[in-house]
C-alpha cells in the first residue's frame, strides 16, 4: 500500500475513542480553576504592558520605556499562552505512527524504470541535438556569469598600485593646510595628503600618509634614506600593510607605530619594519625634503604599492 | 495511581514574580537614562580667545619649592634634573607639571611602573599650580595653564577632528584601551577641559604632542566635544555598555538574549 | 415572529448546518475550494516532541520574524546611498559635517524618528539572537545526532542557513556607513584582494573599483533586504518543510520507538506553547532594545578612510575571523612577480572554507567512520557517542577561544596585562583549549557512559542498603509494581472525546477514571 492508502486507512478505520476523564486529555496542575486565575493575571498584565506602550508611543516618552513597556506586556501575553498550553491543555504523552517515508518497491522501480526508458529512447535517437542543446545550456551559463561581475566594476589595472605622490607633492593636512617645518614640535603627528587630494574620499583612501615629527635632526630609517627625513620629520603611509586599516596610532615615547585594527606594530626608526602582529611588510616610506619656503614637501612618490597585499603586488 | 500532581503555586508565581521583579528593578534603575539630546550650539566665534595660556604667578614659586621638595624631588632630583627614576623636568612648561599633578599621576605610587595611571590628586589644585611655577622658574617654557573658551567652541568641527586625531588610541568613545607593551590609553571620563588641553599641547607620556597642526581653536572645539559629549554622551538607546562596542554587545546577546530565551523554553519544554 | 417560531427557526438552522455549527461551515466551504480538510486533520494532529532542547530551532525561527518585521520599519526610513550632504539634524556634533545620505537617515533613525531607535536596535539585537541561536540549535542537532539519515539535507540546509546569515548581518551593520562599521569593509576588501589569481579582479567587481567606491553601500543594500531574505526564507521553508515531512526526531525511553513520534498535538497544546514563545522571544528583543544601546552610530561618526578608532571588534558572530586574523603570523609568499599574503588569505579564506567544507561534510564522514547507513529517527544522548561528542566540543571550543583573540586589546585593558602578552596567550590557548577540551569531553562522555554504580543511568528499581559501618550502596532489584506508570504509556491522538460514556470508578488495575472505548 502506498503511503496515501495507508494514510486514508488509517483514517477511516476505527480509531481510539477517549473519555473526557481519560488522564491524558486531563490538565497536568492540581487545581485548573487556580491555574486559569493565575494566566488571566498574566493576561490582564500583559494588557496593561501594551497599553502603556500606545500610550508611551503616544505621548512620545523615551524610548526605553517603549521597549520596556511593550516587552513587559508582549512577555506576560506569552507567558500566558504557554502556561495555558503547558498546565491546561492535554499534555498526552500522545502518539502518532511514523510513517516509513519510503515509497513501495514497486513505484520505486516504476519511477527509475520511466526515467530509464524514456530517456534511453530519446537519446538513442536524437544524440547530435542533445549534443547541441547541451552544448548551448553550457556556453549561455558561462556567459550569463559575465553581466553579473564584469559590468560590475572596472579591471584592476594599475590602480591599486597608484597614489597621487609625486615629485614636489605639497603635503597638507585634512583641511588643506600646507605643513610648515617649524609646526610640529617633537612628538608631534599629522595625516598628510598630496595637496589637492585631500577632500576625495577616494584618494584620500590611498594617499593617506602619517607625518611624524620623531625629533630634531635628521632621522636615517635605513641605509639610502639618509635624507627622506629633514629635520625628524618621518612619513611613512598611512595604510596598514595587513588589511588596510588607517595606522593612527602613535606611541611618542616608545617611538611605535600601532595599528589599532590587529596591533601590528612599527618603529619608526627602522622603516616601520612590522616588530609584532600580524602585518606582513613595513610601511612604504615617503622621502621629503623642506623647500626654500620652509615647507614639506615629497622628493618622489611611493617606491612601492601602498597597502595589503594581492596577487599582482610585485616588490620594486 | 501516580500521576505526578504539580502544585502550580510555587510553578506559576515564581517565574511570574522574577519576571515582573526584574521588570520593575529595572524601570527603577533605568529611570533617567534618556540621555541628554543634542545641545543645541551657538555659531561658531570665539568673542574671547579660543584658549588662553596663563602662567601661575610668581608668587606661587616658594610655596611651591617647598612642595617639589616634600613630594617629587626623592625621584626627580632636589633640582629637578632627573635621576634614573625620573625623568628631567627643567623646561618642560607649567602646563606640562599641572596635568600631571592635578590628575593625580603624580606623585606616582610605583615609579617602576610603565605608564602612571590617573589617581585621586594627592596635591589640591592650588598646590598643583604652585609646583607648576616653581618647575616653571627653574627654565621658563612653553605651554602655560590653557584657559579653554568651551562656550563658544564648535563641537562638530570638535567630532570631526578627535575621530581623526584621538580616537585611534582613546576609542571614538573616549573609553581609553591597552596599548602596546603594557601601556594604554586612558579613559576621557575624567578630564577637565584645563586638562584635555594641557594633554593635546603637552603629550604626556606615550601621547604625541599636537601643537602648530591644531589651532587654539581648533583644540578648543575638541575640548568642547570631549568634556559636553564623550563624558556625557547622548544614550538615547538605553543603557550604554560601557562603550565599549560589540565585545559586551556579544555579552548580552549571548547571555541574556539566547540564555534567558534557552531557559525559558527549558521551562516551557520537557525534561525527560 | 412568537418566541416559539424563533426557537424552531434557531434548531432548524443549527440542524441544517451539521454538528459542528459554524466551524463545519467554514471548513465546508474551504475544503470545496482547497481540499484541505483530510491534509487539515492530520496536520492538526501532528505530534510534537516536547523536549525543551527541540525549542532552541523556534528561537532562531520567531527572531528572524522580528528582524524581518523591524527590518521591513527600517527600509521605509534608510536611504542607501552614498551621496553626500551636510547634516542638519537632532545631534550637534555633527551639524554642518558633510555625511553621506545613509549614514545621516539612519542618525535620523535614533533621533527624528520615533521609535525608530527601539527599532533599530531590536532589529540589531534580533540578529545577534537569531546567529546564537542558530548556533546552539545547531549544537544540539550535532550533538544527538539528527543529522543523520534521513535529515543529512535538512543539516545541509541549516548549514546554508548559517553561513547566509553570517553574511547578512555583517552586511547590515555596515549598511550605516559609520566610522567601526566601514572599517570592515576595508578589511573585508583586503581579505578578497588577498586571494590568488582572481582576487583583485572580485575586490573591484563587488566594490565597482577601488576603495571605496560610490557603489558599495547600494548593493550591500539589495543584498541586505531583497537577495539575501529572499533566499533565507526559501530555506527557512524547505528546513521547516523537512522537519513536518520527516517528523521530528526524539531521544529514546518512555514509550518511543524508531516508529512513532511520542508528544503532544499540534492543535492546540503546541500552538498554544509555540505562540507564547513567539511573544516570549519577541518581548526579550523588545526589552533589549530598549533599555540595552548597542551600535550607537551617532557616536562614531561618519566613516572616512583616513580616520580608525581603537577597540574595534566586528559583531559577535563574526569575532571569530577578527580574532583568527589578529593571533595568525605574519607570513607572506613574495617571489615570481607575485604576492599571496598567506597572513591574510588562511585565517580569513582558508580556514572558514576547511571548517564550513568540514561540517558539510560532517554526515558523510560519520557515515564513513561508523558504517552506519541506517535511518535514525531516535536521538543519541551526546554520552553515548564520545567521539562526536568530544569533536564537537573542540570546535566549539575553538570558535570561542577564536572569538576571545578578538578582543585582546580590551581584555588586556579590563585584566591589567599587557597587550602583547594576551595576544601570545591566545596563539598558544588557540591550540590547546580544542585539544583540552576534546580530550577531557570524551572522557566525561567515557564516565558517564559506564563509569559508577548510578552515573547517568536511567530510573530504575534499586535497593538501598546501608552497611553496618554506615556505608550506603545500591543493589539493582526486580521492577515493582509501581515502578510501570500505566497513565504514561503513549496512546494514539484520539478521534473524538466521548462525553456520554460512562466513567468507571476502577477497573481493578488501579487506574480510576480511564476509559477507552473503540467505537
Amino acid at each position: 500500500m502506498s503511503e496515501h492508502d495507508e494514510l486514508e486507512a488509517a483514517l477511516d478505520a476505527p480509531a481510539p475513542v477517549a473519555s473526557l476523564d481519560d488522564p491524558h486529555l486531563r490538565e497536568a496542575v492540581a487545581n485548573p480553576p487556580g491555574a486559569e486565575r493565575a494566566i488571566a493575571a498574566y493576561f490582564v498584565i500583559g494588557i496593561a504592558g501594551v497599553a502603556v506602550f500606545g500610550a508611551a508611543y503616544w505621548q512620545n516618552w523615551k524610548p526605553w520605556t517603549l521597549g520596556l513597556s511593550l516587552g513587559v506586556g508582549l512577555f506576560f501575553l506569552g507567558f500566558g499562552v504557554s502556561a495555558w498550553g503547558k498546565y491546561l491543555m492535554p499534555q498526552g504523552p500522545f502518539s502518532e505512527a511514523r510513517h516509513a517515508l519510503h515509497s513501495a518497491r514497486a513505484e520505486r522501480e516504476a519511477i527509475s524504470a520511466a526515467l530509464v526508458e524514456r530517456t534511453g529512447l530519446v537519446v538513442r535517437r536524437r544524440r547530435m541535438l542533445l549534443g547541441l542543446f547541451g552544448t548551448g545550456v553550457g556556453i549561455f551559463s558561462i556567459v550569463a556569469i559575465f553581466p553579473l561581475l564584469r559590468s560590475l566594476g572596472p579591471l584592476p589595472g594599475l590602480t591599486l598600485t597608484k597614489t597621487n605622490w609625486r615629485r614636489g607633492s605639497l603635503l597638507v593636512d585634512a583641511s588643506g593646510r600646507a605643513v610648515h617645518k617649524d609646526d610640529l614640535a617633537p612628538g608631534g603627528l599629522v595625516t598628510v595628503f598630496p595637496a589637492g587630494y585631500e577632500k576625495n574620499d577616494q584618494t584620500l583612501a590611498v594617499d593617506q600618509t602619517v607625518l611624524i615629527r620623531a625629533q630634531t635632526t635628521a632621522l636615517v630609517t635605513e641605509p639610502g634614506r639618509a635624507s627622506w627625513a629633514p629635520d625628524g620629520y618621518v612619513a611613512y603611509s598611512k595604510l596598514c600593510t595587513h588589511s588596510g586599516c588607517p595606522v593612527g596610532l602613535y606611541e611618542r615615547e616608545l617611538r611605535l607605530l600601532v595599528c589599532p585594527c590587529h596591533q601590528s606594530m612599527f618603529r619608526i626608526d627602522d622603516g616601520a619594519v612590522p616588530e609584532f602582529g600580524p602585518a606582513p611588510r613595513p610601511l612604504p616610506q615617503l622621502p621629503l625634503y623642506i623647500d626654500s619656503s620652509g615647507f614639506l614637501r615629497a622628493q618622489a612618490g611611493y617606491d612601492q604599492p601602498v597597502g595589503p597585499g594581492y596577487f599582482e603586488r610585485t616588490t620594486t | 495511581m501516580a500521576r505526578i500532581r504539580r502544585v502550580f503555586s510555587s510553578r506559576f508565581l515564581l517565574p511570574g514574580a522574577v519576571v515582573a521583579g526584574v521588570a520593575l528593578g529595572g524601570l527603577v534603575a533605568f529611570s533617567g537614562t534618556g540621555g541628554a539630546q543634542g545641545l543645541d550650539q551657538a555659531t561658531h566665534s570665539y568673542g574671547n580667545a579660543a584658549i588662553t595660556y596663563v602662567f601661575p604667578p610668581r608668587s606661587y614659586i616658594p610655596a611651591g619649592q617647598a612642595l617639589f621638595d616634600t613630594f617629587c624631588a626623592s625621584c626627580h632630583g632636589a633640582q629637578a634634573e632627573g635621576t634614573s627614576r625620573a625623568p628631567n623636568l627643567v623646561g618642560v612648561g607649567p602646563g606640562t607639571v599641572d596635568f600631571w599633578v592635578s590628575t593625580g599621576r603624580m606623585p606616582a605610587e610605583n615609579p617602576n611602573a610603565i605608564q602612571a595611571p590617573r589617581k585621586p590628586a594627592r596635591l589640591s589644585d592650588q598646590e598643583a599650580l604652585e609646583v607648576a611655577a616653581y618647575v616653571n622658574s627653574l627654565d621658563p617654557a612653553r605651554p602655560a595653564i590653557p584657559r579653554v573658551n568651551i562656550k563658544d567652541a564648535n563641537v562638530a568641527i570638535g567630532a570631526d577632528l578627535f575621530s581623526l586625531n584621538c580616537a585611534a588610541c582613546h576609542t571614538i568613545t573616549g573609553a581609553g584601551d591597552e596599548l602596546a607593551f603594557g601601556t594604554f590609553a586612558p579613559s576621557l571620563r575624567a578630564a577637565t577641559p584645563t586638562q584635555v588641553a594641557e594633554a593635546i599641547r603637552t603629550g604626556p607620556g606615550n601621547m604625541p604632542r599636537f601643537s602648530g597642526n591644531l589651532t587654539n581653536s581648533q583644540v578648543a572645539d575638541i575640548d568642547a566635544y570631549v568634556t559636553e559629549y564623550i563624558q556625557h554622551p547622548s544614550n538615547p538607546g538605553g543603557f550604554a555598555l560601557g562603550g565599549v562596542g560589540p565585545v559586551a554587545e556579544g555579552f548580552v546577546a549571548l547571555l541574556f538574549g539566547v540564555g534567558l530565551l534557552a531557559l525559558v523554553g527549558f521551562w516551557i519544554g520537557e525534561r525527560s | 415572529m412568537s418566541a416559539d417560531t424563533t426557537a424552531r427557526t434557531q434548531r432548524q438552522a443549527r440542524a441544517a448546518r451539521g454538528p459542528y455549527g459554524r466551524v463545519g461551515q467554514v471548513i465546508e466551504e474551504l475544503d470545496d475550494r482547497l481540499g484541505l480538510a483530510k491534509g487539515g486533520r492530520v496536520f492538526l494532529d501532528k505530534i510534537f516532541p516536547d523536549h525543551w532542547s527541540f525549542m532552541l530551532g523556534e528561537i532562531a525561527l520567531y527572531s528572524f520574524i522580528v528582524i524581518i518585521a523591524t527590518g521591513i520599519f527600517l527600509t521605509l526610513y534608510y536611504v542607501p546611498s552614498q551621496t553626500e550632504l551636510v547634516y542638519h539634524g537632532a545631534y550637534a556634533p555633527l551639524r554642518g559635517q558633510t555625511v553621506t545620505a545613509a549614514y545621516a537617515s539612519t542618525v535620523n533613525l535614533s533621533f527624528g524618528v520615533r521609535a525608530g531607535v527601539l527599532m533599530r536596535q531590536m532589529h540589531h539585537w534580533s540578529a545577534d539572537i537569531f546567529l546564537g541561536a542558530i548556533v546552539i540549535h545547531m549544537a544540539r542537532i550535532f550533538f544527538t545526532g539528527a543529522f543523520r539519515k534521513p535529515r543529512e539535507l535538512n543539516w545541509t540546509i541549516g548549514l546554508t542557513l548559517l553561513v547566509l546569515s553570517l553574511a547578512n548581518g555583517f552586511i547590515g551593520y555596515s549598511l550605516p556607513d559609520d566610522l567601526i562599521s566601514g572599517t570592515g569593509l576595508r578589511i573585508m576588501y583586503s581579505i578578497v584582494l588577498s586571494i590568488p589569481f582572481v582576487g583583485t579582479y572580485l575586490a573591484f567587481f563587488l566594490f565597482g573599483g577601488n576603495y571605496p567606491g560610490q557603489e558599495i553601500i547600494i548593493r550591500l543594500f539589495i543584498i541586505h533586504v531583497l537577495i539575501l531574505p529572499a533566499i533565507l526564507a526559501g530555506l527557512i521553508g524547505a528546513h521547516l518543510f523537512l522537519l513536518v515531512r520527516q517528523k521530528h526526531t526524539q531521544f529514546a525511553g518512555g514509550g518511543r520507538t524508531e516508529e512513532n513520534v511520542v508528544g503532544s498535538p499540534m492543535y492546540p497544546t503546541f500552538m498554544a506553547k509555540t505562540t507564547g514563545y513567539l511573544f516570549m522571544i519577541t518581548a526579550v528583543i523588545t526589552v533589549l532594545g530598549g533599555v540595552a544601546q548597542v551600535n550607537p552610530i551617532w557616536q562614531f561618526g561618519q566613516y572616512q578612510a583616513d580616520k580608525i578608532s581603537y577597540a574595534v571588534q566586528p559583531d559577535w558572530y563574526m569575532g571569530w575571523l577578527d580574532g583568527a586574523l589578529r593571533i595568525m603570523p605574519s607570513w607572506e609568499f613574495t617571489g615570481f612577480g607575485h604576492t599571496i599574503p598567506f597572513v591574510v588569505l588562511l585565517p580569513a579564506i582558508v580556514f572558514p572554507g576547511l571548517i564550513f567544507t568540514l561540517c558539510y561534510a560532517w554526515p558523510a564522514i560519520e557515515r564513513r567512520f561508523t558504517g552506519d547507513n541506517s535511518i535514525h529517527h531516535l536521538l543519541d544522548r551526546p554520552r553515548d557517542r564520545p567521539k562526536r561528542t568530544a569533536a564537537g566540543a573542540a570546535m566549539i571550543a575553538l570558535m570561542f577561544t577564536l572569538l576571545g583573540a578578538s578582543a585582546t586589546d580590551v581584555l588586556a585593558n579590563f585584566f591589567q596585562v599587557s597587550l602583547n602578552e594576551v595576544l601570545w596567550t591566545f596563539r598558544i590557548l588557540v591550540i590547546v583549549v580544542p585539544i583540552v577540551v576534546g580530550v577531557f569531553t570524551w572522557r566525561i562522555c567515557i564516565e558517564m557512559q559506564g563509569g559508577g554504580d548510578s552515573i547517568g543511568k536511567r530510573k530504575r528499581a534499586v535497593l538501598m542498603l546501608r552497611s553496618t559501618t554506615g556505608e550506603y550502596r545500591t543493589v539493582d532489584t526486580a521492577p515493582q509494581p509501581d515502578d510501570e506508570h500505566e497513565e504514561l504509556r503513549p496512546i494514539p491522538v484520539p478521534v473524538r472525546i466521548d462525553l456520554d460514556t460512562p466513567v468507571d470508578a476502577g477497573d481493578g488495575d488501579g487506574q480510576a477514571g480511564v476509559r477507552t472505548v473503540t467505537r
